[in-house]
C-alpha cells in the first residue's frame, strides 16, 4: 500500500534550483532513504513533503489528503525529527515529551517513549545538558510521541560518534519493526546500506537513481574483481592466470607476485573452474576474497563525485 | 476542552522556562530592585529634611538692642546656635575660618549702633546656605527696622504650595512609580529576545509541524509575561512602600487598565524588534538603544519639566512618558478610570504598541518561513 506519493517536485529559491524534478512513493511499513550530497536538494525536498515550504510545481499525496486541504489531518498522522533538532532546552525529555504530547489527539505514553529512545536515566535533566547523541534520541523521541505512521528522520547521525550512530540505528530499526514508515536522509553510506529497504540517490535536485540497494550494487556493474593468492609462489598464480584467461566469464585478468586479480561477470562458476585446475595442480590458495561493492560505489558510479562523509 | 488541556499544558511550561531561565529573575527582579533602592537612598536619604544653619553670636557689649535681637534669633527654629551661648569675636572668626559653623553674626556693640555683621567663610560665600542666611538675616534687620520707626507693613508674603490633588508626591512615590513603569516596559521590550532564540533554533519551526495551535501557545506566553510583571509591580511597591516610605493611593481598577494595556503595548514594541533581528545580539543592541533613551527621557528619574525645553518634544512623544504618568495618576493620585486626563495617556502609549504590533505581524508574515529556519 502506498502511504506517500510525490510527483514532479520543483522548487527554486531565487536563481537556485534547489529541487528540479523529483517523483517518487512510498509504501507502508517501509524505510525509504533519501542520500545526496549536500546541497543536492535532500532537505528542501523533505521539507516540502512535511508542509513547511510550498512546492512551486508538483503533488505531495499521504494515501488521499493533500497540504492544501488536509493540513491539520496529515500533521496528526506524520512525525517529523528536523536537522536542527530543537526543542525547550530548559525543559527536561520527560517534560518535553509531554509537551508535544498535548499537540496531538492520540498519543503513546511518555514512559513507553523514554525506554524506546533509551533516555529513561535522563528523564528529569534538562535538555541543555543532554550529550549530542541524546539529544538527536530525544528529537526522534518527540517525532513518535504522536504514534505517527510516517516518521521523517532528517540527519539523524550527523556529528554523532559511532557508537551515538549505532543507537540510532536500533531505534530505527525498532519503528520498522513497530510497522512504522520512515522516511531518512543521511549522509552515510553505511547507514543508508543497513537500515533502508529503498535508496534514493538525489543530485542537483534530481533523482539519478532509486531501488533497493543490492539492486542499485548489482546494477552499477556485471562484473566482479576476484582475488587469490597461492602459496606456491609466483609461477603458480601466473599458471592460474593463463588457465583463467580461457574462461569465457573472465572478462580480464591481473598478476601481482603471487596474486591473481580477475574481473569475472560469473565469479561463483569462475571459482569452482579455477579450484578444479588448481586442485589438479596440487597448488595451494592461501587466500580468496570477492570485493564487495558498497552504495559508495554506485554513488559515485552515478554521480561521478567522491563521496565525503 | 483539548484547547484548554493544551493551554494548560503550553503554560506550565512557560512557566517552568521563566523560572528557570536565570536571566529573566537578574534583569526582571533584581536589577529594577537594585536600582530603585540605589536611587531612593541617593536622592531621599537625608534631604528631606528641613534647612537648618550653625551660627555663631558675638555679643560682647550686651545693651538693649543687642539682647533684644538676640532673643529673637534664638526664636528662629532653623538657627542653631554654637554652644548655646554668645561667643567672643575672637572665638567666632575662629569658628568661620575653621567651619565649625557656617556663619558668625556680630550684634551692635551699643544701643546706638545700627550695624550688624555677617561673617561668613570665604569659601561658602556664594553657597546656597549663606544666601539663604544672608535672606533670612535681612528679613529680619528689615522687620527691625520697621520696628524701629513703629510702622506697620502693608504686604506680607504668605507661603502655599499645591499639587494637582490632594496629595503629595514626594521623590520616593516619583521614584517607585518611574521603576515600576520603568521595570515591565523593559520586561517587554527585552523580553522578546526569546522569540529571537526560538526563530534561530528552529523551535518556531519545529512547533509549527505540528498541529499544536500557535494561538495558544501565544496566549500562554503573553499571560506567563503578564504574570511576571505583576510580580514586579507586587515586590517594587512593597520595597518602596516599607522600606523607603513611598505613599501610594491606589485606583485599582485604573492600575489594571494602565497595567494591562502599558505592559501589551511595551510586549508589542519587543515583537517589532524581534520581527527584524536576526539574532539575539542583534535584537538586545536595538532594545538596550531604545530601553536607554526612554529611560532618561520618559521622567522616571527626575521631572521631564526640569530637562531642557529642546528636548522636552522628543519626551512627550515616547510611550514610557505616557504609561509611568498613567502609573503615578493610578498609583499615587488614585485617579479614577473615569478622568479623560488617564485614557490620553493610554491612547498615545496603545497608538504605540499597535503601530509595532501591525508593522511587526506584516514583517513576519514577509519573510519566507525558510528564512526563518
Amino acid at each position: 500500500m502506498t502511504v506517500l506519493d510525490v510527483k514532479n517536485l520543483k522548487k527554486s529559491f531565487g536563481t537556485i534550483h534547489a529541487v528540479q524534478d523529483i517523483s517518487f512513493s512510498v509504501k507502508a511499513g517501509e524505510v525509504f532513504t533519501i542520500i545526496g550530497p549536500n546541497g543536492a536538494g535532500k532537505t528542501t525536498t523533505l521539507e516540502m513533503i512535511e508542509g513547511l515550504v510550498p512546492p512551486d510545481v508538483g503533488e505531495i499525496r499521504f494515501g488521499e489528503f493533500n497540504w492544501d486541504k488536509h493540513a491539520k489531518t496529515i500533521k496528526q498522522k506524520i512525525g517529523v525529527q528536523p536537522q536542527s533538532s530543537a526543542m525547550f532546552d530548559l525543559l527536561t525529555p520527560e517534560e518535553n515529551l509531554n509537551l508535544f504530547a498535548t499537540f496531538y489527539d492520540k498519543a503513546r505514553p511518555t514512559e513507553e517513549i523514554l525506554k524506546l529512545i533509551n533516555l529513561t536515566d535522563h528523564r528529569n535533566n534538562h535538555v541543555k545538558k543532554l550529550s549530542g547523541g541524546q539529544r538527536q534520541r530525544l528529537a526522534i523521541g518527540l517525532a513518535m510521541i504522536s504514534d505517527p505512521e510516517i516518521i521523517f528522520l532528517d540527519e539523524p547521525t550527523t556529528g554523532l560518534d559511532p557508537q551515538a550512530r549505532r543507537n540510532i540505528w536500533d531505534i530505527i530499526l525498532q519503528l520498522k519493526k513497530l510497522g512504522k514508515t520512515t522516511i531518512l536522509t543521511t549522509h552515510y553510506m553505511e547507514e543508508a546500506e543497513k537500515l533502508s529497504d529503498r535508496v534514493c540517490i538525489v543530485d542537483q535536485g534530481r533523482i539519478v537513481t532509486l531501488d533497493t540497494p543490492s539492486a542499485l550494487i548489482e546494477k552499477l556493474t556485471e562484473e566482479r574483481e576476484v582475488r587469490l593468492s597461492f602459496i606456491n609462489g609466483a609461477e603458480a598464480a601466473e599458471e592460474a592466470n593463463l588457465y583463467s584467461n580461457n574462461l569465457s566469464s573472465v572478462t580480464r585478468t591481473e598478476r601481482e607476485e603471487a596474486s591473481l586479480i580477475l574481473w569475472s561477470t560469473d565469479p561463483e562458476n569462475t571459482l569452482y573452474n579455477l579450484f578444479g585446475y588448481t586442485k589438479e595442480k596440487n597448488y595451494q590458495v592461501e587466500q580468496v576474497s570477492i570485493r564487495e561493492m558498497s552504495l559508495e560505489d554506485v554513488f559515485i558510479a552515478f554521480t561521478g563525485k567522491e563521496w565525503r562523509d | 476542552m483539548k484547547h484548554f488541556k493544551q493551554f494548560k499544558q503550553m503554560f506550565a511550561a512557560q512557566l517552568k522556562l521563566t523560572f528557570r531561565e536565570k536571566q529573566a529573575w537578574f534583569w526582571g527582579i533584581f536589577f529594577p530592585v537594585i536600582l530603585m533602592s540605589i536611587f531612593m537612598v541617593i536622592f531621599s536619604g537625608s534631604s528631606d529634611n528641613e534647612f537648618s544653619a550653625k551660627v555663631a553670636i558675638v555679643n560682647e557689649n550686651p545693651n538693649p538692642t543687642s539682647e533684644m535681637l538676640l532673643q529673637q534669633l534664638t526664636s528662629i527654629p532653623v538657627l542653631e546656635i554654637e554652644s548655646g551661648d554668645t561667643v567672643s569675636r575672637e572665638k567666632a572668626d575662629e569658628l568661620v575660618k575653621d567651619q565649625e559653623v557656617h556663619a558668625a553674626i556680630v550684634l551692635p556693640e551699643s544701643a546706638d549702633d545700627t550695624s550688624i555683621f555677617f561673617i561668613v567663610n570665604k569659601e561658602n560665600e556664594q553657597g546656597v546656605t549663606t544666601q539663604a542666611l544672608s535672606g533670612m538675616l535681612n528679613n529680619f534687620v528689615q522687620q527691625a527696622n520697621l520696628y524701629a520707626v513703629g510702622a506697620v507693613p502693608t504686604y506680607e508674603l504668605h507661603f502655599e504650595s499645591i499639587t494637582s490633588s490632594s496629595n503629595q508626591l514626594s521623590y520616593t512615590d516619583f521614584l517607585l512609580t518611574g521603576m515600576i513603569a520603568l521595570a515591565i516596559a523593559q520586561g517587554g521590550m527585552f523580553g522578546m529576545v526569546d522569540l529571537v532564540e526560538m526563530r534561530r533554533k528552529g523551535l518556531i519551526k519545529r512547533l509549527r509541524m505540528t498541529p499544536a495551535n500557535m494561538n495558544i501557545f501565544g496566549l500562554s506566553d503573553m499571560i506567563m509575561r503578564l504574570l511576571f510583571s505583576v510580580i514586579q509591580i507586587i515586590l517594587l511597591t512593597i520595597i518602596g512602600v516599607f522600606l523607603f516610605g513611598a505613599n501610594v493611593y491606589i485606583n485599582f481598577p485604573s492600575l489594571l487598565v494602565v497595567f494591562l494595556l502599558g505592559a501589551l503595548s511595551f510586549n508589542a514594541l519587543g515583537y517589532f524588534f524581534s520581527s527584524f533581528s536576526k539574532t539575539s545580539e542583534a535584537y538586545m543592541g536595538v532594545a538596550n538603544i531604545a530601553s536607554f533613551l526612554m529611560m532618561f527621557l520618559s521622567g522616571i528619574f527626575f521631572p521631564i519639566e526640569t530637562m531642557p525645553e529642546w528636548i522636552q518634544p522628543l519626551s512627550n512623544i515616547l510611550p514610557l512618558t505616557y504609561f509611568v504618568e498613567g502609573l503615578r495618576e493610578s498609583m499615587v493620585y488614585s485617579t479614577s478610570i473615569f478622568s479623560t486626563g488617564i485614557w490620553i495617556a493610554i491612547g498615545i502609549m496603545l497608538l504605540w504598541g499597535a503601530v509595532a504590533f501591525i508593522i511587526g505581524s506584516w514583517l513576519y508574515k514577509r519573510k519566507s518561513i525558510v528564512a526563518t529556519r
